[in-house]
């Protein structure tokens, strides 16, 4: 078992619970949705949920990363109601979660570097000068020579390499609530070992964030 | 009809929010997109235009003289009208497209179907912002250049090559040249060809943000849409900017020396 991941913890679901505020991804999908169609995750904990029905996963994901509001799911986003909020304070929420896709989300004519940095040199410019150094130490930290990756295009790339660079991307913004898709699936056994160490990097890099892996198989 | 008016409602709105948006250029990872543009469109492209250019430009000249039987100032007088008012925001236009419209409906295309546009947005990166913005400033910059490169190189050219051809010495060829062209024409052209330049990068990009699907097939139609529209756009300015400089609206703002 992943000592990093805490199943279960989120299944306990209260029926009523009203104080939303340490809550930091909660709603409930249709019946059919999969094994945990009532997701209930505390702030700070890393967790496995299990959505199968792609269809009931896409839609989890447009709630949470869609501005327009999704008004027949009621969700709970790092201890707000996102149908509640005005559209400005959705952004500013939108901007505290991240998201992993499964090959890793980059693209494909940016080498490694350019898709690490690029949310970075969108949003934060100032902060590039001296993040060569942040990246290096993060990317040797997950056990992956930089000099081996950062000049690489996606298609050069391993699927572990790939998530990696994606993964490191996500840790310099610092999000509050880190959501990672099928994070397994792909990776042989050896490379599967090395997915603890991905939240405990999250974890030392922002303590009080949330690591969530969205599977649609328990696969690990 | 509807669709080709929200085509074009799409593309305005496209426009619109690039030309709110210009500052974001300055960011480095967009400015960098733009430098590649301007690379892929302009600059890699020029070479390919000079030998067009120049034998465009003695065509002419030997056609107008040997056909016509027409003196060197009656030739140059149609080598400024044909290349520099038309031919050469026109050829210009249509080497953007060929090359850059095309790259640019496809490469979106497939990032929407691949789900790199998806990624973008989760990175909270407005793709208009990041693939838009350059582009449609990149493709109309290089129009721009690419158009006075050719004129250059079709005047040029066709004046230093027609004495090979025909009885008119390069001497009578460039002093009729500076005699009948006015600056107006070099303007009235270069302002043709960045609308040319911005219409066909409007036109590529939304075709490539909405092509008609999610599968690899939507991928070419994309394109299509994009070429036949862009053409389409291209050709339909050309004759409206005609009628309104030539014509009476502006007051004749440029005429045909006789």
């Amino acid at each position: 078992m992943n000592p990093a991941i805490q199943p279960g913890e989120a299944d306990a679901a209260p029926a009523q619970a009203a104080d939303t505020s340490g809550l930091a991804l909660a709603c409930e999908l249709p019946a059919d949705a999969g094994a945990d169609g009532r997701i209930w995750i505390p702030a700070g904990v890393s967790h496995r949920i299990r959505i199968a029905d792609p269809a009931h996963r896409a839609r989890l994901l447009a709630a949470i990363f869609d501005m327009q509001p999704d008004r027949d799911l009621k969700l709970v986003l790092l201890g707000a109601e996102v149908n509640a909020l005005r559209m400005e304070e959705r952004i500013a929420l939108r901007a505290r979660v991240a998201f992993l896709p499964a090959a890793g989300g980059l693209l494909s004519d940016l080498n490694a570097w350019e898709n690490i940095v690029l949310p970075l040199g969108c949003h934060f410019p100032e902060r590039l000068p001296g993040i060569a150094v942040e990246v290096h130490g993060l990317l040797t930290g997950l056990g992956m020579a930089p000099e081996m990756l950062l000049g690489k295009l996606p298609e050069e790339m391993t699927l572990l390499e790939k998530k990696i660079a994606g993964f490191v991307r996500i840790l310099l913004e610092a999000p509050d609530l880190v959501l990672v898709e099928n994070f397994a699936a792909g990776l042989d056994r050896a490379e599967r070992m090395r997915i603890p160490y991905f939240a405990a990097t999250y974890h030392a890099s922002h303590p009080g964030g949330t690591f969530v892996q969205l599977e649609d198989v328990l696969g690990v | 009809m509807i669709g080709a008016y929200r085509e074009l409602e799409g593309c305005m709105q496209l426009l619109g929010h690039v030309l709110r948006r210009l500052t974001v250029l300055r960011l480095p990872p967009i400015g960098e997109q733009l430098t590649r543009q301007i690379y892929f469109a302009g600059a890699s492209a020029a070479a390919g235009i000079v030998t067009r250019g120049a034998f465009i430009g003695t065509l002419i000249i030997v056609y107008v003289i040997e056909v016509l039987e027409a003196d060197a100032a009656l030739a140059v007088k149609i080598l400024l009208w044909v290349v520099l008012r038309e031919m050469g925001p026109l050829l210009a236009a249509l080497l953007v497209l060929q090359r850059s419209g095309t790259a640019i409906a496809t490469e979106l295309a497939l990032m929407h179907v691949t789900g790199e546009i998806a990624s973008l947005r989760q990175m909270r990166i407005d793709p208009r912002d990041y693939l838009v913005a350059p582009r449609v400033v990149g493709i109309a910059v290089s129009t721009v250049v690419l158009t006075f490169y050719v004129q250059v190189i079709a005047v040029g050219g066709g004046m230093l090559l027609s004495p090979l051809v025909v009885d008119a010495t390069f001497d009578e060829l460039a002093d009729s040249f500076f005699l009948l062209a006015s600056p107006m024409d070099i303007v009235y052209s270069l302002i043709k060809s960045l609308l040319f330049g911005v219409s066909i990068a409007v036109i590529s990009c939304y075709h490539g943000l909405h092509p008609p699907g999610i599968s690899i097939n939507a991928i070419p139609k994309a394109t299509i849409s994009a070429v036949t529209q862009s053409t389409l756009v291209v050709m339909l300015l050309n004759v409206v900017f005609a009628y309104l400089v030539f014509g009476e609206l502006l007051f004749g703002l440029v005429t045909a020396k006789l």
